[in-house]
């Protein structure tokens, strides 16, 4: 038996900034050769493709980032500030790297290739039932987490597009403000006395 | 002998332009890029480079497809009824693939970013016509009464400018009727 000499994590952790960098048309089979040090055969038979490479990429990019960024709709405090550090917490570092993997790829690739679609769709669903968890705990939003948390994904989508461009200063305050229009939607309920 | 060019500049430009929306910038290189302008490779190399091609790209979408899109947002008259129409016809063109993918606008932002002064100079000026045909729009419905609070009339149109970013990647996963009670509830919070 062959002996497999490379661990498949540190291959694929490898390949998400590549593909991030120059999407994935813009990077080449030879290009993921050179930067994990793994050869052609060896990647097409674990993987069996360019797709299956970037498949798992992103598996491994919500089991190692996305995740524990989700874990901080978790925290404790002002549910307005907690969003906040939730959508900001995605756009820093390094700068060519900000923004959210899936919403990266989605873009670029969701209409054509139906498996891409479904982990965008897995992801943002993902991501709305960690919303609701937190909406449930707030006065405010637990009777409308459902509404509530739509507009927050809406919100996610944005952010991690358009704030790409902005300036550190721009970026707060764009969330800021989408957080708070979406919150201020106020639901009356006939009350019986 | 050199290849005699039959296509005008313009017209590569609206080719390229088709290639990119589609393909975005860096997944297309130059031997792809020729072969869909039916051009040789030199002609990308020494007379119109892919950068070129690509700001013609965007220009070619601002003056074809957003400007006239929003001219006529701006000539609206009922306020957020207009508005809904408006987000209702984006999807309408991102659904049957009038807009072939996404917005090109969008998608340059995502895969582009701020890495080159000129395409943020472009991104620039197609944000600030959108946000002041937002505005235009916003006020036609204070005018209407439609809205309770005028003087948070900035701060929507900034949340406004969020949507079409949102669009962009919701309606690859979600349908049609999804996609539009999202915008009606979009619209509610305007208030």
């Amino acid at each position: 038996m062959r002996y497999k000499e490379y661990n498949t994590n540190s291959v694929l952790e490898k390949c998400i900034p590549i593909f991030w960098e120059k999407g994935f048309r813009g990077t080449s089979i030879q290009e993921i050769v050179e930067i994990t040090g793994v050869n052609r055969f060896s990647l097409y038979h674990e993987f069996q493709n360019k797709e299956g490479i970037l498949y798992n990429a992103l598996k491994l990019y919500q089991k190692r980032y996305g995740k524990s960024k989700f874990e901080i709709l978790k925290k404790k405090g002002n549910l307005a500030a907690v969003l906040q550090e939730f959508y900001v917490s995605f756009l820093q570092g390094k700068e060519k790297h900000q923004g959210c993997f899936y919403i990266h790829i989605g873009t670029e690739l969701a209409d054509e290739d139906p498996k891409i679609k479904e982990l965008i769709r897995e992801y943002l669903s993902s991501l709305e039932s960690n919303l609701i968890e937190r909406l449930l705990m707030e006065d405010d939003t637990k009777n409308n987490p459902d509404f509530y948390a739509r507009h927050l994904v809406g919100l996610f989508c944005t952010s991690m597009s358009f704030c790409l461009i902005h300036s550190e200063k721009q970026k707060q305050h764009h969330i800021a403000n989408g957080i708070k229009v979406i919150l201020n939607k106020k639901f009356n309920y006939a009350t019986s006395s | 002998m050199p290849q005699v060019l039959n296509q005008s500049y313009d017209q590569l430009v609206e080719k390229a332009q088709a290639l990119f929306w589609t393909q975005g910038f860096k997944g297309v290189n130059a031997k792809e890029l020729a072969i869909h302008l039916d051009v040789s490779t030199s002609v990308i190399y020494n007379k119109f480079t892919k950068d070129m091609l690509f700001m013609g790209a965007l220009g070619y979408y601002t003056s074809n497809y957003s400007d006239p899109f929003l001219k006529q947002l701006r000539e609206t008259t009922e306020g957020l009824d207009s508005l809904k129409d408006f987000f209702y016809s984006l999807i309408d063109a991102l659904l049957d693939k009038t807009f072939p993918k996404s917005c090109l606008m969008v998608n340059t932002v995502v895969e582009m970013r701020n890495a080159n002064q000129e395409i943020t100079d472009v991104y620039q000026r197609y944000f600030t016509t959108l946000t002041n045909s937002y505005k235009v729009v916003l006020d036609k419905a204070i005018g209407l009464g439609q809205i309770k609070y005028p003087e948070k009339k900035d701060s929507y149109a900034e949340f406004l400018l969020g949507v079409i970013f949102s669009m962009s990647i919701l309606y690859k996963i979600h349908p049609k009727e999804e996609l539009r009670a999202f915008i009606d509830e979009q619209l509610s919070f305007i208030e």
